[in-house]
C-alpha cells in the first residue's frame, strides 16, 4: 500500500504541496485532478523521491518507494527513451538493471496485451507513431510488473481517438495485474471515467478527495463544483454522468 | 548584483585558497631533500648534518604538512610573502621589482594585439569569404599555431641576427621591448582576430536584422545599436583565455629575450628550488588571473541580459 | 577539406611510420659531421652533434604528437569523470566538483605546468603529468555542461527508476550525448598539448636530451643560431604544421557537427 503521509514540498520560496495526505490500495485507481500549476507532477516526483520533501514522508509498505521499485509513465511519450537506443534496449532496461530473469513469454503478453507489434521494438523511438510509443512506455512501465505505476499526464499528448484507447488499455492492463495505479490528469472526464477515487488538488492542497462517483455526483467544495461544471460545459462528463 | 557578487567573491576566495593548498602540497612533495638543495646553493657542496637540521627546522620542514601550510599561509595572507631560501632576501622586493619588467610588456603587447585584431577583423567582415577575408583568417589561425618561443627566436634571428636592426638581449632600453612586444602582440592578434570575427559574423546573422533593413534603418546604426554589442559578448567571454595565453607567452619571452621579469623570475626560481620564490609567483600569478576572470564574469553578465539569473 | 584530411593522415602517418623512414639513428653522435648544412647524406644538415636533423625530427614526431595524444586522452578521461560526477552525483558532490576544477583554472595552463613539471624534475613521466593535471578542467566543465541538461530528460529519469546503476547510466545515457561535443574540445586540447609539450621542452623541463622532441631540438639549435640560423626553423615549422592541421580538423569537425544540429 502507498502511504502518502502529510507531506510539504518547497522550491526556493514558494511552496508547491502543502500537507498532502493519501493511501492507495494495490488494485485500486486514484486519479489526481487540478489545474496546471496546481502541483500533480511535483506530486509524482515527490512519491518517486525525485524532488525531497520538506515535511512528511512516503512509503510503500512501510518500506521507502524506491525500494518496490515503482514504474512511471511520462506524458511526452518519446522523451521516455534515449533517441539513440533500438526501443527493446530501453524497454528491456528494468529487467537488465534489476537483475531480473527476462521472460520471453512475459513480453510476448504485453505485446498482445497492448497491441503492439514486436518488429516495432527494433525501431528507434522516431520511427514509430506518438501512440505506439506512449503504449511502448506503458509496455516498459509494466515489464518488471512493479506493484506500483505513476502516470503522469498519460493521454494528453495523444489524438482523441488515440485517448480512449490507450486510456481502455490501462484499465485493462490494471485489472490483470493488479497494480496500485495513480494517474495525474488535468482532464476529469478520464478521471471519472476509469478511476476509482478521484482527488482534486489546488495550489498544493488537495481541496476535496473521494470515490468517482460521490466526486461527479455531489462535489462536497466550491473548487469540486467548479471542475465538475467546467467539465460538463465542455462535454466531456457526457458519458458517466 | 551584490548578491552575485558576493557569491563571486566567496567562491574566488575558496579557490584562491584551493590554489594555495595545491602549490604548497606540490612543492611539499617535490623530490630530493629541499634542505638539502638550500644548503647546496647556499654554502656549496658537502654540508654538514647540522647545517641540514637548522634549515628544516628553519624552514618548519619538521612540523608536518598542515603545521607547515599554516606558517605559510598566515603571513601570506597579511601580505608576507617570506625570505628566498636561497639568499635570504625578502621575496616581495624582488618580485615588485620583476613586475615594473612585466607589466608594461604585457600592456603593450595587449594594446599592439587589439591595434591589430580590432581593424583586421573589421576589414575582413565586410565581404565574408572575400580574397582579403580568407587571408585573415588564414594569417590568424596560422598565428594561433606558431609557439610563442619559436616566433621569438625567428624575430631575433631575422632583426638581430641577420639585419642587426634591433637589440635581442635584456631590458634596457625601449627597443629591447620591440621584438618581445612583436612576439605577444602577434599571439594575441591571432587569436583576437578569429574571436572578433566570428563574433561579429554571428551579431549579423540575428534574425531579425534583415527587418530592419527593409524597414531602411541605415546600416551605421544596425551596426553601432545591434552588431557592435552583440559581437562583444564572445570576445568578453575568452578575454580571460587571451590573459591566460598572454602570461603563458610571457613566460616564454622573458626567457628567450633575458629580460629580468616575472617569467624569468620564476623559471630561475625553479631551477635554483628557491621554494618561497616560486610560491610567491605562482599565488600571484593565481591571484591576478582569479580577480581577472572575475571582473570579466561581472563584465560579461551586464553585457547579456540571458545569463544575468543563470548559474554559471 | 579535401587538403585538410591529407594533412592530418600524412601527420598521423608520420607520427605512427615516420621513424622507419629515417635515414640515420636519431641519437648517434657523429662529431667529424657536425653543423653540416642540408643536402647530400644529410636532407636538412646534422645538428651541433653531428646528428642527422631529418631522422630527428621524424622520431621527434613520435615524442611531440605522441606524448599530446597521450596527454589529451589522460585529461578526457580525467575531466569527463570529474563532470559526469558533478552532474550526476546531487549538490555536495557538483559543488566539490566544481570548485576543485575552479582551482586547477586558477593558474594559467602553461604556468602551472613550468612549475609542476620544474619542481618534480625534468622526465617525461613529470611532463606526462604536469599536462594532464593542468588539461582536463576543460572536458570537466563542458561534461558537467550537457550532463545537467541530459540529467532531466525523461530517459535518465526512467533509467534511474528502473535502477540502473549511475555508471551504466553514464555510459549509455550521457556519453552518446557527450562525445560530439568532448571531441571537439579534445582536438583544441591536442594542439595545446603540442604546443605545451614543445614550451616545455624548450625551456628545459620537457622530454630531456638526447630523445629528439621538437622543443628540446630546438634549445639545442638555439646556441648555434649565428652558425646554423636552418636548424632552428625545422623543429618549429613541425610544430606549427601539426598545430595548425589539428586545429583545421577541430574547426571543421565543429562546423559539422553545428550543421547536423540544426538538422535536427
Amino acid at each position: 500500500m502507498l502511504t502518502v503521509d502529510n507531506i510539504s514540498v518547497r522550491r526556493g520560496v514558494s511552496t508547491t504541496l502543502e500537507e498532502v495526505s493519501f493511501s492507495l490500495e494495490p488494485g485500486r485507481t486514484l486519479a489526481v485532478v487540478g489545474e496546471s500549476g496546481a502541483g500533480k507532477s511535483t506530486l509524482i516526483s515527490a512519491i518517486l523521491g525525485l524532488v525531497r520533501c520538506s515535511a512528511g514522508g512516503v512509503s510503500w509498505n512501510g518500506a521507502p518507494v524506491s525500494r518496490c521499485r515503482p514504474a512511471l509513465v511520462m506524458q511526452e511519450p518519446r522523451a521516455a527513451f534515449n533517441p539513440r537506443l533500438s526501443l527493446r534496449r530501453s524497454v528491456m532496461e528494468p529487467v537488465v538493471a534489476q537483475n531480473l530473469v527476462f521472460e520471453p513469454e512475459r513480453l510476448a503478453m504485453l505485446c498482445r496485451a497492448l497491441e503492439v507489434q514486436p518488429d516495432l521494438l527494433e525501431r528507434r523511438p522516431d520511427q514509430v507513431s506518438i501512440g505506439q510509443a506512449q503504449r511502448m512506455g506503458i509496455l516498459r512501465a509494466l515489464i518488471a510488473a512493479p506493484p506500483l505505476v505513476l502516470f503522469d499526464e498519460p493521454l494528453s499528448a495523444l489524438d482523441a481517438v488515440t485517448q480512449k484507447h490507450t486510456a481502455r488499455l490501462i484499465a485493462d492492463m490494471q485489472a490483470q495485474e493488479g497494480f496500485a495505479a495513480l494517474i495525474v490528469t488535468h482532464d476529469l472526464g478520464y478521471a471519472a471515467a476509469f478511476a476509482d477515487d478521484i482527488a482534486a488538488l489546488r495550489e498544493g492542497r488537495i481541496e476535496e478527495m473521494g470515490t468517482a462517483q460521490a466526486f461527479i455526483a455531489a462535489p462536497q467544495t466550491d473548487y469540486g463544483r467548479t471542475l465538475r461544471d467546467a467539465a460538463f460545459a465542455l462535454g466531456a462528463l457526457e458519458r458517466v454522468a | 548584483m551584490i548578491g552575485v557578487f558576493t557569491g563571486f567573491l566567496l567562491r574566488a576566495i575558496v579557490v584562491l585558497i584551493g590554489a594555495a593548498l595545491a602549490t604548497f602540497a606540490l612543492l611539499w612533495h617535490a623530490p630530493g631533500d629541499p634542505a638539502l638543495a638550500i644548503a647546496e646553493a647556499r654554502y656549496g657542496q658537502n654540508v654538514s648534518k647540522e647545517v641540514l637540521d637548522f634549515i628544516r627546522s628553519e624552514a618548519g620542514f619538521d612540523d608536518g604538512f598542515w603545521t607547515a601550510f599554516w606558517a605559510w599561509l598566515s603571513p601570506l595572507m597579511l601580505g608576507d610573502f617570506g625570505q628566498s631560501s636561497v639568499n635570504g632576501r625578502e621575496v616581495w622586493p624582488d618580485v615588485v621589482t620583476a613586475m615594473s619588467y612585466t607589466f608594461p610588456l604585457a600592456l603593450v603587447s595587449l594594446a599592439l594585439g587589439l591595434a591589430v585584431s580590432v581593424p583586421l577583423a573589421l576589414i575582413a567582415t565586410r565581404k565574408p569569404g572575400s580574397w582579403l577575408d580568407r587571408g585573415a583568417v588564414a594569417l590568424a589561425s596560422v598565428g594561433v599555431a606558431i609557439p610563442a618561443f619559436w616566433l621569438g627566436l625567428l624575430l631575433i634571428l631575422l632583426f638581430a641576427v641577420q639585419l642587426g636592426w634591433l637589440p635581442a638581449m635584456g631590458a634596457e632600453t625601449s627597443a629591447h621591448s620591440i621584438l618581445p612586444a612583436m612576439t605577444l602582440g602577434f599571439g594575441v592578434a591571432a587569436s583576437l582576430t578569429r574571436i572578433i570575427r566570428s563574433g561579429i559574423l554571428e551579431a549579423r546573422g540575428q534574425p531579425f536584422l534583415p527587418a530592419f533593413t527593409r524597414r531602411g534603418v541605415a546600416r551605421r546604426d544596425i551596426a553601432r545599436d545591434h552588431v557592435a554589442p552583440h559581437a562583444v559578448v564572445p570576445v568578453v567571454t575568452v578575454l580571460g583565455l587571451e590573459l591566460a595565453f598572454l602570461l603563458e607567452g610571457l613566460v616564454v619571452v622573458e626567457v628567450i629575450f633575458a629580460r629580468p621579469g616575472l617569467g624569468s623570475f620564476l623559471v630561475n626560481a625553479i631551477f635554483a628550488r628557491d621554494f618561497p620564490k616560486v610560491q610567491a609567483v605562482v599565488i600571484l600569478a593565481a591571484v591576478i588571473f582569479v580577480v581577472v576572470n572575475l571582473a570579466i564574469d561581472l563584465i560579461y553578465r551586464s553585457l547579456d541580459p540571458r545569463v544575468s539569473g543563470r548559474d554559471a | 577539406m579535401r587538403s585538410l584530411y591529407v594533412l592530418v593522415t600524412v601527420c598521423l602517418l608520420l607520427a605512427i611510420f615516420g621513424p622507419m623512414l629515417a635515414s640515420h639513428d636519431p641519437t648517434a653522435i657523429n662529431i667529424p659531421n657536425r653543423l653540416r648544412p642540408p643536402g647530400g647524406e644529410w636532407l636538412l644538415g646534422t645538428d651541433a652533434l653531428g646528428r642527422d636533423i631529418f631522422s630527428r625530427l621524424l622520431h621527434g614526431a613520435r615524442w611531440s604528437l605522441g606524448l599530446a595524444f597521450v596527454v589529451s586522452l589522460l585529461g578526457l578521461i580525467i575531466g569527463t569523470t570529474v563532470g559526469l560526477i558533478a552532474a550526476q552525483g546531487g549538490r555536495v558532490a557538483d559543488w566539490i566538483a566544481m570548485r576543485t576544477t575552479d582551482t586547477f583554472l586558477a593558474f594559467p595552463e602553461l604556468i602551472a605546468a613550468v612549475v609542476i613539471a620544474g619542481i618534480l624534475g625534468a622526465n617525461t613521466g613529470s611532463l606526462i603529468f604536469a599536462l594532464t593535471v593542468t588539461g582536463w578542467m576543460r572536458y570537466a566543465r563542458i561534461a558537467r555542461g550537457i550532463g545537467l541538461s541530459v540529467g532531466n530528460r525523461g530517459y535518465v529519469v526512467q533509467a534511474r527508476l528502473a535502477g540502473l546503476s549511475p555508471l551504466a547510466i553514464a555510459r549509455w545515457h550521457y556519453l552518446p550525448s557527450l562525445l560530439p561535443s568532448l571531441t571537439v574540445v579534445w582536438t583544441g586540447m591536442l594542439a595545446r598539448a603540442i604546443l605545451g609539450i614543445s614550451t616545455l621542452g624548450f625551456l628545459g623541463f620537457g622530454v630531456q636530451p638526447p630523445m629528439p622532441e621538437w622543443g628540446t631540438m630546438l634549445l639545442d639549435a638555439r646556441v648555434h643560431m649565428r652558425s646554423a640560423p636552418l636548424q632552428m626553423i625545422w623543429p618549429g615549422l613541425c610544430v606549427v604544421i601539426s598545430v595548425l592541421a589539428i586545429n583545421l580538423a577541430g574547426d571543421a569537425l565543429r562546423d559539422a557537427l553545428a550543421e547536423q544540429d540544426a538538422k535536427t
